[in-house]
């Protein structure tokens, strides 16, 4: 139950509220703020001036091409586009299948299987590390796009099980039985029923995959080293350890541009990105 | 084939017979489900379960490098107690803990309250959710510019007569880790706040009203009112907070990487460090398994908890 929306409250203790609320937003501003002041020197300007001092010189486009081509952020960046999206969709196609067998086609051991698949949520990432590793090194995934983009599917899995089957279950069987009376096979049901019924829940499953594939920087970093492979997260951490010390305003750069598609993604699906956190929340 | 609960009318009786006829048609249909299910349970199974209990028998080897492992039961969970890098690591993951329920959480819940229903909330309710959108590595190579020796906080305390409070914030034990877990406050307070405000939105009004005609003051009302109608909101935000700060490990990587001196590690990061780095596979399996039991048993306790809440 959502209570009817109140109007603002208008005494002298909101508008002291209003003005405590200002100066903490001008403080959680501020360390972007600073971070993209120093991100746009040139690396002559960011080495003389202070931390604090304003710009100089406008070198954000040379410093972008410094962090995306010699410090190799670009591969990362295109590669991690590539595993978030292959990802994520493939895991909630996985998903999908799964939770029509699950919760429409009722499998016997139905509860079992789900809670095996569903136990995936609960270990912390250290538990998959070594022997992924190892696994990786001897049947030749190390390394390789197929190996994140396998693995960032399953790692996604288990929670977009678990949403999907909760929506499946909600749609009443008589939906169903009434297309297999008009002739619609297993799949067709899957594909023109259950689908396009849940496809708010995939879209917010999208996103939310998405997002957490192109900030993972764990795997990314264990499972794959070469620049032409690992994704943007672990780019960035690579570059701040090589550049770090020496060419800070691209580095700056670097941690900025990473943020671009998050944050695009934040601001043009603010609502979806609150329902997707009490998802995590009540999961 | 169970029966249909609803077979009542003609439609759903004829239903039921075709699907019967259609699932005893051919053998393949037997085992047709399952074949739904198959794609996922390969994935999880292969990527995710196999690892986690290859972990749990490699915490009971002596396995590092490439020598061949040899099971030496329990020894490796027994070393914990005297390795100084395990004990730091506990003690500093039990400080990330705490702090995050003061910071990204207490803060979380103050700013909630603060922004509820004052003019220009959703501007400011963005603001501070914005730097979630951040990833944490993102946030940690930020930060370790703002906290570097000529970065804008020294910057800034220079600037302001406070010069000899400088230091070097990342290089200094225990300082490193309060910078760090500054930083995160930055990053998730936003999070918090959201939830609390989805919790604050759906109190109704009545009882807060009600109060404040018994002449009750803003401190009084919150205390005796809202933050008792609060408590289910606050018992998962509280539990999600503490899994997660159990798991920190890429804010620390980032930044410090667990350093000088593996002052600033946390669970997950020595166990990155003795298995990745030191090559201590053994070793680093029976952290990532000490790890694994305060987590779950946590995540089981949210769990019963929010179960008993919706019940309530």
């Amino acid at each position: 139950m959502v209570a009817p929306r109140r109007p603002h409250r208008r005494s002298p203790t909101a508008w002291a509220a209003t003005v405590l609320a200002s100066l903490l937003a001008l403080l959680w501003l501020t360390p972007l703020l600073f971070n993209v002041m120093n991100a746009v020197k040139s690396q002559r300007d960011f080495m003389q001036g202070s931390a604090l001092s304003w710009p100089h010189s406008f070198a954000l486009w040379s410093n972008i091409a410094y962090a995306w081509t010699t410090a190799q952020l670009g591969p990362g960046f295109v590669n991690s586009l590539v595993y978030a999206s292959v990802g994520a969709a493939t895991a909630i196609v996985v998903s999908a299948l799964a939770a029509y067998a699950l919760a429409v086609l009722r499998i016997r051991g139905a509860f079992v299987l789900f809670f095996v698949i569903y136990s995936g949520t609960i270990f912390p990432f250290q538990m998959y590390l070594i022997p992924l590793y190892k696994a990786y090194l001897s049947t030749g995934l190390y390394d390789t796009h197929l190996g994140l983009i396998l693995f960032y599917s399953a790692i996604a899995t288990p929670f977009c099980l678990f949403v999907l089957r909760n929506h499946f279950s909600t749609i009443t069987p008589e939906v169903r039985e009434a297309a297999q009376l008009d002739g619609c096979s297993r799949p067709g049901i899957l594909w023109h029923i259950y689908l396009p019924l849940a496809s708010p829940s995939a879209a917010v499953l999208f996103l939310f995959q998405f997002t957490w594939i192109w900030n993972d920087l764990i795997f990314g970093m264990t499972l794959a080293s070469s620049a032409s492979v690992r994704p943007v997260m672990a780019a960035l951490a690579t570059l701040r350890g090589v550049y770090g010390g020496t060419d800070v305003p691209a580095v700056l750069v670097a941690a900025l541009l990473a943020s671009v598609p998050t944050v695009v993604l934040f601001f043009i699906l603010q609502r979806y990105f609150i329902q997707g956190l009490k998802l995590r929340a009540v999961g | 084939m169970k029966a249909l609960p609803y077979a009542s009318t003609a439609d759903s009786h004829i239903a039921h017979l075709v699907r019967r006829h259609r699932q005893h048609s051919s053998p393949l249909a037997a085992i047709g489900p399952y074949l739904y299910l198959a794609p996922a349970m390969i994935l999880v199974a292969g990527f995710l379960l196999y690892p986690a209990l290859d972990t749990a028998y490699l915490s009971l080897t002596n396995a590092h490098g490439v020598s061949q492992p040899k099971f030496i039961g329990f020894e490796n969970y027994a070393a914990f107690f005297t390795d100084p890098a395990v004990i730091t690591s506990l003690e500093n993951t039990l400080v990330w803990v705490i702090a995050t329920l003061l910071f990204p959480v207490g803060l979380g819940l103050a700013v909630a309250v603060l922004v509820n229903r004052i003019p220009g909330e959703n501007l400011f309710k963005s603001i501070f959710y914005l730097p979630y959108a951040v990833s944490l590595t993102s946030t940690g190579v930020l930060w370790s510019f703002i906290l570097s020796p000529y970065g804008v906080l020294n910057a800034f305390l220079g600037a302001v007569g406070l010069g000899r409070w400088a230091i070097s914030w990342l290089i200094v034990p225990p300082a490193n880790t309060y910078a760090m877990i500054g930083a995160t406050t930055w990053q998730s307070m936003g999070t918090n706040m959201v939830l609390f405000l989805v919790g604050l939105k759906s109190i109704p009004a009545e009882p807060v009203e009600a109060a404040r005609v018994d002449g009750a003051g803003n401190w009084q009302t919150f205390r005796s009112v809202t933050w008792p109608l609060l408590r289910p909101f606050t018992a998962i935000v509280v539990a999600m907070a503490v899994i997660n700060s159990f798991k920190v490990f890429d804010i620390i990587w980032v930044m410090t990487q667990g350093g000088p001196y593996r002052s600033s590690e946390t669970l997950a990061v020595t166990m990155y460090r003795d298995a990745f780095v030191l090559f201590q596979s053994g070793y680093g399996s029976a952290i990532a398994m000490f790890l694994s039991a305060i987590v779950i048993s946590l995540t089981v306790v949210l769990l019963r908890t929010s179960l008993r809440e919706e019940v309530a």
